[in-house]
């Protein structure tokens, strides 16, 4: 019960953080989006063992987290459940690719051979920072995204960019049901808890109907939220105002497209 | 959206309604309802009030009998035309209210009905006027009270300036404050207002009409005065006086 009414309370954080005036906040979702989409492109796009431009490539998350005023301590918490992934991609790479690249220490790195207390790097080591860079960075880039940036916005932006309307709205009326679900679960399991306060956690034998009820009651939930749509006129399309784009919004993605595209190209090293 | 149409509005005949599973729910109901007026439809709980509202804003269609909403019949090929004279504040909030905030969610309506973004912003600030909450306008879903709520859910109608306004339980968990600002909003409302209660003083405080239901048919149909001081009546269909008129 208490880790369900965490999860709402995180969510519930996510959407304050989302609501903000500041000025990442009010910045066009659709440049945001992009903007995103592109650094995630660019960050995978390098070699595996280009350490050192991806090393600079966190410029644009710590820029993010700074100007965007979020708590990278906050962040790095609401990431983790993907982060062990992100960072366990490539953890065998160091037993594939012994291939020494270089030595840190010791007399003779220019051979390669006989060195003499030097610690060798490998390809296999230095491909699997790069490989946890890449995947740490894209989640970073998709949580200020989102800490940015409303679902509806996130929205509004795809449909600028013409992705079909049954998607977009699929994807915000999932969002929405997350809260719906979330709420139904919290209510079951708070019932249960209060017949049964000698019970630790949920009996075994109960698991089934109240996951069945709890499938019943969103079900019920979700439909009264679709009639209620209905009703107010949805007929299959979500209208949102019209986002104008400022000289900010332009310079903002004009200025990183450049960054990006300057350490891409080894011009910033 | 309202049309300013004057009399009328409201037409039902001879409707019945079975669900699929042959629970006869509705008979031989008549009613017919004018601009302006306002309507509490009383009964005890599974006697059919909520399928009768479902069926006026054609969210069940397979009835038998006539329904005319703004001299438009109930059927699936008008439900557009329909909705758009007929707003419908659901009795849990949280089903009418589904996006980010309040502004959002108010202005669903308008813009879905094709709406200028001045027009829509003009009927979202005259909607949250109408339920005194102006103030709450860029505030989160999840941060509001029920009671603020509740007011949410109606100037989501409110925004639409339907002709007929269905309230189902209006005033269910709301405190005695919030309870007495809703009946002076509602009393604001010059739309047809149609509300199904078993808070029975609320009634009285808000309808000059009240409709009995039972077993499916309309028992009584009548000022509101008459009806619910008439003890006998409500204790043979299953309800009491308003506490007001309890010695």
């Amino acid at each position: 019960m208490a880790s369900i009414d965490k999860q709402l309370k995180e969510l519930n954080k996510i959407q304050d953080l989302q609501q903000r005036s500041q000025w990442m906040n009010i910045l066009h979702p659709l440049g945001k989006l992009l903007l995103s989409v592109f650094y995630i492109i660019i960050t995978v796009s390098f070699g595996k063992y280009d350490l050192v431009p991806l090393i600079i490539m966190s410029i644009y998350p710590i820029f993010g987290f700074i100007l965007g005023e979020l708590s990278f301590k906050d962040g790095l918490y609401r990431m983790r459940l993907i982060l062990p992934l992100v960072l366990l991609v490539g953890i065998f790479n160091p037993f594939f690719d012994k291939n020494i690249l270089f030595y840190i220490g010791g007399t003779a790195a220019e051979t390669g051979a006989a060195v003499q207390g030097g610690f060798a790097v490998t390809g296999g080591m230095v491909s699997m920072v790069t490989l946890m860079l890449k995947g740490f960075y894209s989640a970073l880039s998709a949580y200020i995204l989102i800490a940015t940036t409303s679902i509806d916005d996130i929205c509004y932006a795809l449909r600028c960019l013409h992705m079909p309307k049954m998607i977009v709205i699929v994807i915000m009326l999932i969002y929405r049901y997350f809260g719906v679900m979330g709420a139904e679960a919290e209510r079951i399991i708070t019932a249960y808890k209060l017949r049964a306060p000698s019970q630790k956690g949920i009996h075994y034998k109960a698991w089934g109907t109240l996951v069945g009820q709890w499938l019943l009651r969103s079900m019920d939930r979700a439909e009264d939220v679709y009639e209620s749509m209905l009703l107010r006129g949805f007929k299959g399309d979500f209208f949102t105002s019209k986002k104008s784009y400022g000289l900010l919004d332009i310079l903002y993605v004009i200025i990183w497209t450049m960054i990006l595209v300057l350490i891409r190209s080894r011009v910033i090293i | 959206m309202h049309t300013g149409i004057h009399g009328e509005i409201l037409r039902i005949e001879n409707l019945s309604f079975t669900y699929e599973d042959n629970n006869h729910v509705l008979d031989d109901i008549n009613l017919v309802a004018h601009d302006g007026e306002s309507i509490g439809i009383i009964g005890a709980n599974g006697i059919g009030k909520s399928t009768l509202m479902k069926l006026l804003v054609g969210l069940l269609l397979d009835y038998q009998g006539t329904i005319e909403v703004a001299g438009h019949p109930v059927n699936k090929k008008n439900l557009n035309h329909v909705r758009e004279h007929i707003g419908y504040v659901f009795q849990d909030s949280d089903s009418q209210l589904f996006l980010s905030t309040i502004e959002d969610d108010v202005a669903f309506g308008p813009r879905n009905y094709g709406l200028s973004e001045e027009e829509v912003k003009e009927k979202v600030d005259a909607a949250l006027a109408k339920v005194h909450i102006s103030d709450l306008k860029n505030k989160h879903i999840y941060k509001l009270s029920g009671g603020e709520k509740k007011l949410a859910a109606i100037a989501t109608i409110l925004a639409m300036e339907p002709d007929i306004i269905i309230m189902d339980e209006p005033s269910i968990a709301l405190d005695p404050r919030n309870r007495k600002n809703l009946i002076s909003i509602l009393n604001d409302i010059h739309s047809l207002k149609l509300i199904t209660s078993h808070d029975l003083d609320f009634i009285m405080d808000t309808c000059e009409r009240t409709v009995l239901l039972d077993d499916g048919r309309i028992i009584a149909n009548g000022k509101t005065s008459e009806i619910l001081s008439n003890k006998a009546l409500l204790e043979d269909h299953g309800l009491e006086l308003p506490l007001r008129l309890q010695k």
